[in-house]
């Protein structure tokens, strides 16, 4: 005989349902835990790479702030509704809500609609991949500049790893518009507090534009001190020297106080890669357009600040961050020189400064080849 | 006044300390104060109307207000359910026409406004859907009506989670929302006995 509860529950069924739910619960949670245990006995390299895709994912997310915001600006007016549109799809699907200064989880805006992430190896580099755990490699194990237009890879540089030989085919494909610059050199000629000149003389494709080596090895404070190789560049970081198709100039002119590549972060400390380098210069000074191009995104987030891209064509787009003021618009057709913000602070800056980086389809390339005259 | 009882699970702790370790505190105190006017809607019109409120439950999917609203005509009881939007709704115009010195602060109620207005039981749009069936057509069609609404209404915007996870490559914090989601898809195909 069933005992009617008095709010009209049967205890026995609804125990019996508990335990049966309770049961599967425990069924497919153990399942997945002798799944997981199964594969990292079985297939470790797969199981870290699961894990890392894991931690990848967990690591990115929609700039949740800027959606609420951009949707705010718009309902009260202030954005046009397709702009609106525009910055929320930018901060849900191309966030930017880790800078690549800071080196954390970055989703970059730098090519229009074009999303790429750099997160994992990128942000955070392996254990091995360390500065303090990086080997010194020694300079007959990193590839040479090349001298000629086609890319060669100096014969004796038998000891790289695959993956600097994959950045090396993946050079290739450019074809004669690429050279290498050697790996060995962490830190550019342009060592310590180099000022970034006048433009003399706009560059073009024809000129030679690389800089002349310095022996000068002083390097800015915090600046890491190592030799890059393929295993401890992040993803998506390419150390070559990539010659440019069109005419370009600096955006600013002023003092470079931090270069590309792993440096001491100037906020928190970490030794972190630096996609870009920082110029610094007066609050409001023009920054202007590295070369002739479409801006692609205009906008502001925690660690950017205020901040812009352009796209300027073969797949070369370059950022421009911490601004004060973003004077360009988001669509419009701009040409090298034209005024596209004003240097700033806005963002994780310790003072006024452009935040300038290059990419070329997703890699982040050095700029500061093409800053000097 | 009658005691509410507040009870929030365990799951929701971890979804909020999740979300403020990804997102960081501020979205995190955004969508909590958008999610306090929603409910402030909600218990300011049950109280209108004379519906006593018995409990308030925080969950991975959201926030309830548990009341009997068993005495409350068709209209009161839709007032009731769009009270809530209705509140974000209006937070987000007093906060625009103050000069938007919170933009994320007003989309973030416009936001939950319109999500908590699509048509999928137990978000007030499906409720507002099956309300406004019954009152037209009687409880068995409107029943019928919201079940396969919400039903599809799930299916597609949990499709739309899965995509945006997908599209920002990561975002997992929506994943519990997308398992709701789906789950409220299920059970409504299944129909509950």
């Amino acid at each position: 005989m069933t005992t009617v509860h008095r709010y009209g529950k049967r205890p026995a069924q609804h125990r019996h349902k508990r335990r049966q739910r309770q049961f599967w619960q425990f069924m497919i949670c153990g399942t997945v835990f002798v799944a997981l245990v199964a594969a990292k006995l079985y297939s470790p390299r797969h199981a870290a790479t699961l894990r890392r895709a894991i931690s990848q994912a967990m690591d990115r997310n929609m700039d949740i702030q800027e959606v609420f915001a951009s949707v705010g600006r718009t309902f009260a007016g202030e954005n046009a509704p397709a702009e609106g549109l525009r910055e929320v799809w930018n901060a849900v699907f191309l966030p930017s809500d880790t800078d690549a200064e800071t080196g954390q989880t970055v989703t970059e805006t730098l090519s229009g609609l074009i999303s790429e992430t750099l997160s994992g190896d990128a942000a955070e580099p392996p254990a091995g991949d360390v500065p303090e755990n990086v080997p010194q490699t020694s300079s007959e194990n990193v590839p040479q500049t090349s001298s000629g237009d086609a890319p060669q890879v100096r014969s004796g540089d038998t000891s790289e790893s695959p993956d600097t030989l994959t950045r090396h085919q993946w050079t290739e494909t450019f074809g004669n518009s690429t050279a290498f610059t050697s790996l060995s050199e962490p830190w550019p000629e342009t060592s310590g507090a180099a000022v970034i000149p006048e433009p003399s003389s706009d560059s073009s494709a024809s000129d030679d534009t690389r800089p002349e080596a310095s022996s000068d090895d002083t390097r800015p404070e915090g600046q890491a001190s190592f030799l890059y190789t393929g295993q401890n560049l992040p993803q998506n970081v390419g150390m070559e020297q990539v010659l440019l198709n069109f005419d370009y100039q600096c955006p600013v002119h002023g003092e470079m106080t931090s270069g590309f590549g792993y440096r001491k972060h100037p906020i928190d400390g970490v030794e972190r890669f630096h996609y870009g380098v920082d110029i610094a210069a007066e609050t409001g000074t023009d920054i202007v357009c590295f070369a002739d191009g479409v801006v692609t995104a205009t906008g502001e987030s925690t660690s950017f600040g205020k901040y812009c891209t352009v796209e300027h064509g073969g797949g070369f787009t370059t950022l421009y961050a911490h601004c004060n003021r973003v004077t360009a618009t988001s669509g419009a057709t701009v040409h090298k020189g034209d005024k596209l913000a004003e240097v700033g602070a806005t963002g994780q800056a310790t003072g006024p400064h452009l935040h300038f980086a290059l990419q070329r389809e997703g890699v982040y390339l050095n700029p500061v080849y093409y800053l000097a005259g | 006044m009658a005691r509410v009882r507040v009870k929030a699970s365990p799951a929701f702790y971890i979804l909020l300390v999740w979300f403020a370790a990804v997102n960081g505190l501020r979205p995190l105190l955004t969508v909590l104060s958008a999610a306090l006017v929603h409910e402030c809607g909600h218990f300011a019109a049950l109280r209108r109307c004379g519906a006593r409120v018995t409990g308030f439950r925080l969950g991975v999917c959201g926030a309830v207000l548990d009341s009997n609203c068993s005495r409350l005509s068709y209209a009161d009881e839709l007032f009731c359910v769009l009270a809530g939007a209705g509140a974000n709704l209006l937070a987000a115009v007093l906060c625009a026409a103050a000069g938007n010195p919170y933009p994320a602060f007003t989309g973030a109620n416009l936001i939950l406004c319109a999500f908590n207005l699509l048509p999928v039981r137990p978000l007030d749009g499906g409720r507002a859907l099956e309300l406004l069936l019954s009152w037209a057509a009687g409880p068995a069609a409107g029943e019928y009506a919201a079940r396969w609404v919400s039903a599809a209404g799930a299916l597609a915007l949990a499709s739309g989670l899965a995509y945006v996870m997908h599209g920002s490559g990561g975002s997992l914090w929506l994943l519990p929302a997308m398992f709701g989601l789906l789950a409220v898809s299920v059970r409504e195909c299944v129909g509950r006995a």
